[in-house]
């Protein structure tokens, strides 16, 4: 049961799209109810020392988990497929942006600074296809951002904020690290942000 | 309106808003005045906010636009070339290579913990015997797909035949009755000459069922002669007016014939 569960978790996380607790009653564990958290908890210990991954609830009222590496990335490990990484790169763009900018951004804001970069909500890109699409749906899905509307805005406006899984995945302390590398500074150079990336765990 | 302009931290217009509709206020005597001055105050509130947000970010200046054009150099963007395309129009000269976000991507993973995802290997890590037994079940999962599937496509081979019988029976019958006709255009044929077959009832009654398609589609029709005995005629596109189709529809005829009378 513990084994069918693990290839359960591990073939739905390829989309990344966080699991629900529902979805492993209903598929794997069945009859067997009453020892969920048992086999939960057996299973979360197997990918955890055999595949050195963590299971983590991003939701405990609605009981949804994600998987996250417990190990740091090697330098030289490059197993992603090239469009993943492509993606991973522009969240990691907007991830930066949203941070750097106080941890909540206007999506206007956010378009803007993505025109630099020759990134269009309106255009198909040679990359990323529908860019709007990814961001606004595929990111928001697999939890790595979160949009939420302004309250009496007309238009309508959003403002993007990071989500569960980015908290998870990644640190602002990372993100920083990275807008450092990029800049070539150090990143005290940005106090407040600093502070804040030293402050969270 | 103005939201920007006074968004902006070194002006004072969202102050002097306030102190305008503070004025203003003391002139209002009527309910719908009030709500709107309370609207008002909820908009500026709001602005409010946004401003001191802003504010706060600016203690530790974040250039979004140097930010931009370092990320740019980083992915490795070309300046000295300048695109000549029409779409460049806003966009500062220089482009990026084809790879310049897979280039992004792999910096970006050294920050990620994100856990690869998972796929199935074609090949097993054990021995040889695991493997051939993953092939035979494969192989048995497979063919009782095709058996299956199999057995409903018989099935609905079968079916289709009971309805394209009568199809082709009918399109049978339009061909003989046209060609006849063709041989002999002014002679409709007498309707009995057409469906009794001498040698079965069974057939006869075939005959007639399928020349009732022909009519009820407007493909034959049939009249009485001088002798008030039906003839059938196939009906030919060009002369079927409207008059004509409505006629047709309109008229049942049941005509009962049994083993004596064909006989």
């Amino acid at each position: 049961q513990v084994s069918e569960l693990v290839q359960f978790l591990l073939v739905k996380d390829q989309k990344k799209i966080p699991i629900k607790r529902a979805d492993m009653l209903k598929s794997v564990i069945r009859e067997y109810r009453d020892t969920y958290s048992e086999i939960v908890n057996k299973a979360a210990k197997t990918l955890q020392e055999v595949f050195g991954l963590q299971m983590v609830e991003i939701d405990t009222k609605r009981h949804i988990y994600i998987l996250i590496n417990n190990l740091r990335r090697a330098e030289s490990e490059h197993l992603c497929k090239d469009k993943e990484k492509a993606k991973m790169g522009l969240l990691m763009v907007i991830l930066s942006f949203i941070f750097m900018k106080g941890n909540s951004v206007k999506d206007s804001a956010v378009w803007e600074f993505l025109h630099r970069l020759r990134v269009y909500p309106g255009k198909h890109h040679k990359v990323f296809g529908d860019v709007r699409k990814l961001v606004t749906e595929e990111f928001v899905r697999q939890k790595y951002l979160e949009i939420t509307p302004i309250p009496l805005t007309d238009p309508p406006e959003f403002k993007y904020q990071w989500g569960p899984r980015a908290a998870k995945e990644t640190s602002k302390k990372d993100v920083l690290n990275f807008v450092a590398k990029i800049q070539g500074k150090n990143p005290t150079f940005w106090t407040s942000q600093y502070s804040q990336a030293e402050a969270t765990p | 309106e103005n939201r920007e302009d006074m968004l902006n931290s070194k002006s004072n217009r969202l102050t002097e808003a306030l102190e305008e509709a503070n004025r203003l206020f003391d002139g209002v005597c009527r309910a719908r005045e009030a709500a709107l001055d309370a609207q008002f105050l909820v908009l500026a509130s709001n602005i409010g906010k946004e401003k001191a947000n802003e504010l706060h970010s600016e203690m530790s200046a974040f250039d979004s636009a140097a930010f931009a054009e370092d990320l740019l150099t980083f992915m490795g963007i070309n300046r000295t070339e300048i695109e000549d395309s029409d779409d460049s129009e806003d966009v500062p000269g220089g482009f990026l290579p084809s790879n310049a976000w897979q280039k992004m991507g792999e910096e970006a993973l050294k920050y990620f913990r994100r856990a690869p995802t998972f796929h199935y290997m074609m090949g097993s890590f054990k021995s040889d015997p695991p493997v051939p037994k993953q092939r035979i079940e494969r192989q048995k999962r497979a063919n009782r797909g095709k058996a299956e599937r199999a057995m409903p496509a018989q099935l609905k081979k079968m079916e289709e035949s009971h309805q394209e019988t009568t199809e082709k029976e009918v399109e049978r019958i339009l061909g003989i009755l046209q060609t006849h006709f063709e041989n002999d255009p002014d002679t409709p044929i007498s309707f009995f000459d057409f469906v009794i077959d001498p040698n079965s009832f069974a057939r006869t009654v075939e005959n007639m069922f399928h020349v009732s398609f022909l009519i009820r589609d407007g493909l034959a029709k049939i009249k009485l002669d001088e002798d008030e005995l039906p003839v059938i005629e196939p009906m030919r596109p060009s002369t079927r007016g409207e008059d004509d189709v409505r006629a047709a529809t309109r008229n049942q005829v049941v005509l009962s014939l049994d083993q004596k009378e064909w006989k």
